[in-house]
């Protein structure tokens, strides 16, 4: 297992700001529905292909989300989105077996000019919410 | 919980806007059709139910690797 897996995942990266407006889920997540509203928080000092979803209602909640186009260049298409208007994140869990799965099945999807969220559930696309990406101690 | 009986072409209304038609029963599978509004989420009750598990899953700060570590393994990947 990776010997930073106690460190708190911010404090470990205080570079990690807010570039960007709130983020709004008017329904909230699947599941969740009081998760409404977030912040995107980036890495300002490095380009990173992940980001944290922070909750401003509860700050216990933050998502581990990537970029789909990761997995799949085509992804935005196949879940119907504009890429021009909307971006597409997708979470991430990291398992107790190590790997760092990306929930390919629910995309989170958020209006680029009104900052409002919905996740979405791409339901005959044949993915799966534990799309496995790689390990997270890189074996 | 209601209990209605239904047969294939039959629907049923939920409220004023949500129609679910019996298209189909073959074996133990029913075909459903499903009108609803836009705004109204239709999902496959394991779905949800899997969707779910994978956010809160997401947002589980325990256990999770700094930030950087997740970007490097998932670039090693990329390569």
């Amino acid at each position: 297992m990776p010997t930073t897996l106690e460190q708190p995942l911010l404090t470990a990266t205080p570079a990690v700001t807010s570039a960007e407006p709130a983020i709004l889920f008017p329904d909230g997540l699947v599941g969740c529905p009081d998760w409404k509203r977030f912040v995107l928080l980036v890495d300002e000092d490095e380009d990173l292909p992940v980001a944290v979803l922070r909750s401003l209602d509860n700050p216990d909640i933050e998502l581990l989300v990537t970029d789909p186009t990761l997995v799949d260049p085509h992804y935005a298409a196949r879940a119907g989105v504009d890429a021009n208007s909307a971006a597409v994140y997708c979470t991430l869990s990291i398992g107790d077996d190590g790997w760092i799965t990306a929930n390919l099945l629910g995309p989170i999807v958020v209006d680029r000019r009104t900052r409002e969220a919905h996740q979405v559930v791409l339901s005959e696309s044949g993915y799966t919410t534990r799309h496995p990406l790689a390990r997270a101690d890189g074996a | 919980m209601l209990v209605l009986s239904r047969k294939c072409d039959q629907s049923l209304l939920l409220g004023d806007d949500i129609v679910v038609t019996v298209l189909g029963i073959e074996g133990d599978r029913v075909k459903l059709g499903i009108k609803a509004p836009r705004s109204v989420a239709v999902l496959r009750q394991e779905v949800f139910e899997q969707i779910q598990a994978a956010n809160t899953a997401s947002a589980t700060p325990t256990a999770r690797p700094a930030l950087k570590s997740v970007a490097a393994a998932l670039r090693t990947r990329a390569q």
